[in-house]
């Protein structure tokens, strides 16, 4: 058994070709080795008289949430091409340049090849090359040692969109009822505060990116469009040519800032601050929308003066749409909401919002019973006074005019849009502060319900609903994951049962902060497992390493059912090529792992078996799309699909999905924390007055490249031309540290370091620096950016919904020249 | 007469590079080479700004091969390798280049890349279009406007492939051509006027 | 083969250097152009630049040796013998030069069967190879002693002299692209400079020659020659002069770019060291009748005239290719892997640079070592045996009977 160096360095592209061919024989696959043999790789196209030429569908990224529908060429069974799908006007889809790198991308030298057994320290990565049956039976035998040691829930599984094809599924941690790491932390920063309000779900929008062409105004609130989700900005420039003003609240130029009418470059982490400062704006000019308020907010409610709460009596809550109560499905209860009393200006009494023909008064103080109460409008003024726009200006470093100005247009101009990004204001521990004053701001201006009105994360939602019909695969019942009490960012920090881990794609690095703790804390693991596509950052401290297939790859002729986001279609994903190396389909690994312990009789046998059961009741806007005809097809595009969601379609009526119908916008339950209501909090780590900014002065951003999806694609050397790990570094930071272009720069704080590449330019805001999200750490000079980021967890947001979010950009740094 | 050309909307040029990768897979072209550059006009880093902050600025240029109806390349090449044809485009016939690099020297758009050794490819197999010739060691290569594509009656595939459809590819010779119309409605421009190449390539913001 | 024999140890190192050449050179015809240091943004080097110096250096030879006849100037026939030599020897030499830039040297009969007229290139094989046909004619003749035939392909010979540079200058002058080119007092300098540096290059021959006792210059000869060069230095400056003031005077941006590279950028060292060591030095030396009368200064200010325009040659090719007309980042891609790191960010480059080679430098090494062993096997030939009492004058009958056709 040869072996091989864990570090992509080790293995020469010549020499891999040479070393998978002649184990690809030994192993009997043909198939690969017809794929990986020097000879037939190497031959010159002409030499082959006629090329044998297919094409295959699939539907790609669906982790940059774009899915594209793609039409990929295969010559003499090489995917060759790769070009945006037909769609059925005739014209083609959507792709990026991320699409297209996966020509060169899927045959890379960084691919992992084949089962490999850790023979060094963890972290240090030394492998040997192992046969699958071997892999699969020592990460099987760990999973039942430390099951029967530990206990079930000693078993940590998580998929990955990084590493897995049919990531909707994880069919071993059901069957082994693992631990599968709670909460993920990621992206719901802003949601934690705005899905509370009814106005959004999930940090999402309710309408769709399409309705910005019916806004006055859009707001980007740190979402890059142009670098983030290419194949998503022809709504923006619609819009654009429509007439609206597009704002982008970025600390860095970006090439959305770059294509925007305005720009509002505020210091990192404040975000929240130009929100409030506007409130306060409004409210003093009295721009806000009253009738609005009146009748869909929670803006009339009485508040109880001396303690915060919402005046009320509890009645059983009532589901709309079967008129029945609601039920715990845990306890059996029925379950009660808050009934608020409102002062009726008709009756000029407290009376119960669900009494009839009530005129909810918006502002006053009143005497209910001899209790102080106050309308929560009333009290909004009195606690959004001290946000003056002087004062958002200090903290933001806009100037007071720029606010001014913003609130002036966001409330006056017509309907506006505030667009979130996920990896910006998001990752920062105020975020959830900044998801409620944003509510806040939309809902005194009647900005929600209507079109070219709303707020969230535009990511996805170009069809007018989403498939209709795609069956989820059934297991018995017993078979539910664990329940994972410990969210996997927080197990190097929380008292926590996991003693085994098997991951697809590098969740620890990727879905954690300061990674030199995550990592310590997977070295006391008993065992790790890795499959991954990619040879990842976590890789070199896994026990055993699989080597799982791109999207493009399959052992059969169909792999998998997805829906496409950027264009309304159902997809069952066509094999592109046979797998590369020894690579395996996720499903299939985990069918071999589940076959250890006697349950693979519970999952799918093929991806054929799936994709049938998925597709077999092809209803509603899904009527025709039978398993043979998408086969056939490859794409169909969902029925009824073309018409957009506006603002107004996404409130039918103005209800929202709040208990009591309306955007409500007092958090009793955040009433101990003082923030019922928004209040100004600086970052928890990445503001300048903080005593720590004397040592780490910078601020140190992340965010997305048109190169990157997290960390995935570090490995195209197509892009390896363009892009690296590289931090934007503004000249008057640079020079103050004698920096100079393209020098090796060491970034570091009391969480670790790393080194990479400088680029100097005016693009960043002076006292901060910015750097795409990961990249493999292999590809750095020394370290990675994961081992700075801070790993704080928010302690108010663990009764929130989403938990604490990871805040990766709140995070202070200081660099040399490396 | 035919002339092939693209029109560039410089508003919704991104920088996506999509149309520099889309170029390199359909026309295999090798590692190290490129036949299309999106650059960040006039900055020294890629995706860098003029300016101070925050009063920056920012242009994204599409550059490749500009078809010039009066060719400084096709002018100096001894051999007649590089010839414009009948539809407008300048296209180099690698079996009479002699690699003296003359044409490249002649180019005010640095569109031309010359295989200095063995193309070298990453995935090392001919990808791209069939029909798109190999081309040896020692001979210079640049933008076809997809030609072989044109041949099936495909557009290039960077105007396919962008993301924004800041491209339009069509004839400027037709003045019905969607091209045309953009050319006139836009008063488009051609980069480097001054230098007289006239290029079909048109620009506009 | 007497003087290549006589000198063993220099033959030898000749013949080493000659050797060594030839491997370097095929080498790079296995390997590529990617051995050189050129690249995408440069895509011309050292062998251009060499190319350049020697059809210059080839002028100064048949120039005086022509004009002796066309002029009737009786002292310069003295010396137009080993003028011709060294004329014919450095005209091969250039076109080496551009044989091995090619690429593609095997496609080179397509400059035969599908010529492009509009190319300078394509004229500069026509004239180049004019040229050497009449400096062999030349040669031949006065080998022969043909005083009628020479003096009739002397008045041939002046104007292909002055045509070939003239031409040469073309390839670069014409080109709109390249700011430091673009200009039409190019071929006006490219003459002059040849002039100057073809002196040069005469001189230390003659002088060398004479401490060797092989062909004797009377003394006069050399300080008349040395005042002729004196003047073409004085006319090269003055355009050189020209040509800058008109590039700097309008304050265009293209204009300031090469400036600012010639004076203080990149190819600074360069052009500062033409100026001061290849212009300025040798006029105030040999302004002097005096000084042109002490053969060391003589000497020395040739040496400095040829480095002088050696040094023009490289900073008037290499600063318009520094930056491109239409610059950006990422910039150029380099396509050349010796040029640049293979991989990485480093591939492109904003600013374009060139630094040659050992390939590179030791093929230009090999190359000239193979015009001084030609230099001195012809001497040895035509100036040394012809000096002696049996005349090889039956040498080449054929040669001389197509001269008189």
């Amino acid at each position: 058994m040869s072996k091989t160096s864990g570090s992509s360095g080790g293995i020469t592209r010549r020499g891999f070709l040479k070393a998978t061919g002649v184990s690809a024989g030994a192993l009997g696959l043909a198939g690969v080795a017809s794929m990986t043999s020097a000879d037939g790789w190497l031959a010159p196209a002409k030499a082959i008289a006629e090329p044998e030429e297919r094409k295959a569908i699939i539907c790609h990224q669906f982790h940059c949430l774009s899915s594209c529908g793609l039409e990929c060429t295969v010559r003499d069974g090489r995917m060759v091409l790769v070009e945006p799908m037909e769609l059925e006007d005739g014209t083609r889809g959507q792709v990026c340049l991320r699409g297209i790198t996966e020509v060169q991308h899927t045959y890379t030298a960084d691919r992992l090849q084949t089962p490999l057994k850790r023979v060094g320290e963890r972290g240090e990565g030394k492998f040997v090359q192992i046969s699958w049956d071997e892999a699969i039976k020592t990460v099987a035998d760990a999973i039942k040692d430390c099951r029967a040691k530990y206990g079930e829930d000693s078993f940590f599984y998580r998929k990955s969109t990084e590493a897995s094809v049919a990531h909707n599924y994880e069919f071993l941690a059901s069957l082994l009822k693992a631990d599968t790491g709670g909460r993920w932390g990621l992206d719901r920063g802003q949601a934690n505060g705005s899905d509370p309000s009814g106005l959004t779900s999930g940090g999402l929008c309710l309408n769709s990116i399409y309705d910005w062409k019916n806004a006055a105004t859009v707001v980007h609130l740190g979402s890059n469009l142009m670098e983030s989700a290419m194949t998503w900005t022809p709504a923006f420039f619609e819009a654009k040519k429509n007439g609206t003003h597009m704002i982008t609240v970025d600390f860095r130029y970006s090439p959305t800032v770059q294509k925007s009418h305005e720009w509002l470059a505020v210091t990192p982490g404040t975000d929240t601050a130009l929100i409030l400062g506007s409130i306060n704006h409004i409210l003093a000019n009295k721009w806000y929308d009253e009738e609005f308020m009146k009748a869909h907010t929670s803006m009339p409610y009485l508040i109880n003066k001396a303690t915060g709460e919402i005046m009320g009596k509890m009645a059983v809550k009532i589901d709309p749409e079967v008129n029945e109560p609601v039920v715990d499905p845990e306890t059996g209860e029925t379950l009660e909401v808050k009934v608020p009393m409102v002062w009726d200006a008709a009756t000029n009494a407290a009376r119960y919002l669900d009494e009839a023909g009530i005129v909810p008064a918006l502002e006053g103080t009143y005497n209910v019973d001899g209790v102080d109460v106050v309308t929560q409008f009333d009290l909004l003024k009195e606690q959004m006074a001290e946000f003056t726009p002087q004062w958002a200006a200090e903290v933001t470093g806009l100037t007071a005019d720029q606010i001014t100005s913003f609130a002036d247009r966001y409330a006056n101009a017509g309907p506006a849009i505030i667009s979130y990004g996920f990896g910006g204001p998001d990752k920062y521990a105020n975020a959830d502060i900044l998801g409620h004053s944003t509510s806040v701001l939309a809902a005194i201006t009647g900005n929600s319900g209507k079109p070219g009105t709303g707020i969230g994360f535009y990511g996805i939602g170009g069809a007018k609903a989403g498939a209709e019909a795609i069956k989820f695969w059934e297991m018995p019942e017993e078979f539910v994951p664990g329940d994972s009490p410990v969210a996997m960012y927080d197990m190097p920090y929380e008292d926590n049962n996991i003693h085994c881990a098997f991951t697809f794609g590098d969740a620890f690095t990727l879905e954690s902060g300061s990674a030199n703790n995550m990592l310590d804390w997977v070295k006391t693991l008993d065992f790790f497992a890795i499959c991954d596509i990619y040879h990842s950052s976590a890789v070199d401290y896994a026990d055993i390493v699989l080597p799982a297939c791109s999207k493009f790859e399959s052992a059969e002729d169909v792999s998998d059912v997805r829906t496409g986001a950027i264009a309304p279609y159902v997809y069952l994903n066509q094999k592109v090529i046979d797998p590369l190396f020894e690579a395996k389909e996720d499903i299939e690994i985990e069918r071999l792992i589940a076959a250890e312990f006697g349950l693979d009789k519970y999952m799918p046998q093929s991806n054929e078996e799936l994709a049938k059961f998925m597709l077999s009741e092809p209803e509603g806007n899904m009527a025709g799309m039978t398993y043979e005809a998408l086969k056939e097809n490859g794409a169909m595009k969902l029925l009824d699909s073309d018409e957009i969601i506006t603002g107004a379609d996404a409130v039918p009526d103005q209800q929202y999905s709040t208990d009591t119908g309306r955007i409500e916008l007092y958090y009793e339950d955040l009433l101990e924390h003082d923030l019922a209501f928004p209040q100004y909090e600086t970052p928890q780590e990445c503001y300048r007055e903080n005593p720590k900014a004397n040592d780490y002065p910078l601020m140190f951003v992340q965010g997305k490249s048109r190169y990157r999806i997290h960390a995935y694609y570090s490995a195209s050397t197509w892009f390896q031309e363009y892009f690296g790990p590289v931090v934007n570094i503004h000249p008057k930071d640079a020079e103050a540290r004698g920096i100079a272009m393209d020098d090796d720069v060491r970034i570091w704080n009391d969480r670790g370091e790393f080194v990479c590449r400088a680029l100097i330019n005016e693009s960043v805001m002076p006292g901060t620096l910015f750097m795409a999200e990961t990249t493999y750490n292999h590809y750095y000079p020394e370290g990675f950016l994961q081992n700075v980021t801070n790993a704080y967890r928010q302690e108010r947001c663990y009764p929130m919904i989403f938990g604490p979010q990871i805040p990766y950009n709140d995070t202070l740094v200081e660099m040399k020249k490396a | 007469m035919t002339r092939l050309a693209q029109v560039i909307n410089l508003e919704n040029c991104i920088g996506c590079q999509t149309c520099v990768h889309s170029c390199k897979m359909q026309n295999n072209v090798p590692m190290g080479l490129t036949w299309n550059r999106v650059l960040s006009d006039g900055e020294d880093v890629l995706d860098g700004a003029s300016g101070v902050f925050p009063n920056l600025s920012r242009t994204y240029l599409p550059v490749a091969c500009q078809h010039c109806q009066n060719a400084s390349c096709q002018r100096v090449c001894p051999t007649g390798a590089t010839y414009r044809d009948d539809e407008g485009r300048v296209l180099v016939d690698y079996s009479k280049c002699i690699g003296c690099r003359m044409c490249m020297a002649a180019c005010p758009y640095n569109a031309r890349v010359f295989n200095w050794h063995e193309p070298v490819r990453d995935p090392d197999f001919n990808y791209g279009g069939k029909d798109v010739p190999v081309r040896p060691k020692g001979v210079v290569e640049k933008c076809t406007l997809c030609k072989e594509r044109a041949a099936e009656g495909k557009e290039p595939m960077c105007v396919q492939n962008c993301p924004t459809k800041a491209r339009t590819y069509g004839d400027l010779d037709d003045p019905n051509s969607e091209a045309s119309k953009l050319v006139r409605e836009h008063k488009a421009y051609v980069l480097l006027e001054e230098q007289g190449n006239n290029p079909s390539l048109h620009y506009f913001d | 083969m007497e003087l290549l024999k006589r000198n063993k140890v220099l033959t030898g190192v000749l013949v080493l250097l000659v050797a060594a050449g030839i491997g370097c050179w095929i080498y790079q015809l296995v390997a590529g152009l990617t051995v050189t240091g050129m690249n995408n943004g440069t895509s011309w080097g050292l062998y251009i630049t060499s190319f350049m110096f020697f059809v210059g250096l080839s002028a100064g030879g048949l120039i005086v040796a022509s004009s002796a006849s066309v002029f009737h100037i009786e002292k310069y026939k003295t010396v137009a013998l080993p003028a011709v030599i060294l004329s014919t020897v450095c005209i091969c030499l250039a076109g080496m030069f551009v044989l091995i830039d090619l690429g593609n040297i095997q496609n080179i009969w397509r400059l035969i069967i599908g010529p492009n007229p509009t190319s300078p290139l394509l004229w500069d094989v026509v004239v180049i190879t004019v040229y050497l046909v009449i400096n062999i004619l030349y040669l031949v003749n006065m080998h022969k002693g043909n005083d009628r035939t020479v003096s009739i392909l002397s008045r041939f010979a002046l104007p292909t002299a002055i045509l070939v540079h003239s031409v040469t200058a073309w390839i670069f002058g014409l080109q709109i692209s390249m700011e430091g080119w673009y200009s039409a007092i190019l071929a006006p300098i490219f003459v002059a400079s040849a002039m100057d540096s073809g002196l040069g290059l005469l001189l230390i021959t003659l002088v060398a020659l004479n401490s060797l006792k092989i062909f004797e210059t009377p003394k006069k000869l050399i300080s008349s020659l040395a005042g002729l060069m004196a003047t073409c230095i004085a006319i090269d400056a003055f355009f050189i002069f020209c040509e800058l003031l008109t590039m700097a005077y309008p304050g265009t941006a293209g204009g300031s770019i090469i400036l600012s590279e010639l004076f203080a950028g990149q190819t600074a060292p360069f052009f500062w060291i033409e100026v001061i060591v290849g212009l300025i030095a040798p006029f105030v030396i040999l302004v002097f009748a005096k000084n042109r009368e002490n053969t060391k200064l003589v000497v020395i200010s040739s040496a400095c005239v040829m480095l002088g325009v050696f040094f023009k040659r490289i900073w008037l090719l290499l600063t318009s290719f520094i930056t491109p007309d239409v610059m950006g980042a990422p910039g150029i891609i380099s396509g050349s892997s010796s040029a640049a790191h293979s991989t990485g960010l480093d591939v492109f480059a904003v600013l374009s640079s060139y630094a040659p080679t050992a390939i590179e430098i030791f093929v230009v090494l090999g190359v000239v070592s193979l015009g001084v062993l030609a230099f001195i096997w012809l001497t040895s030939k035509l100036v040394v045996e012809d000096a002696k009492p049996a005349s090889t004058s039956e040498s080449s009958p054929a040669q001389a009977d197509g001269a008189r056709a």
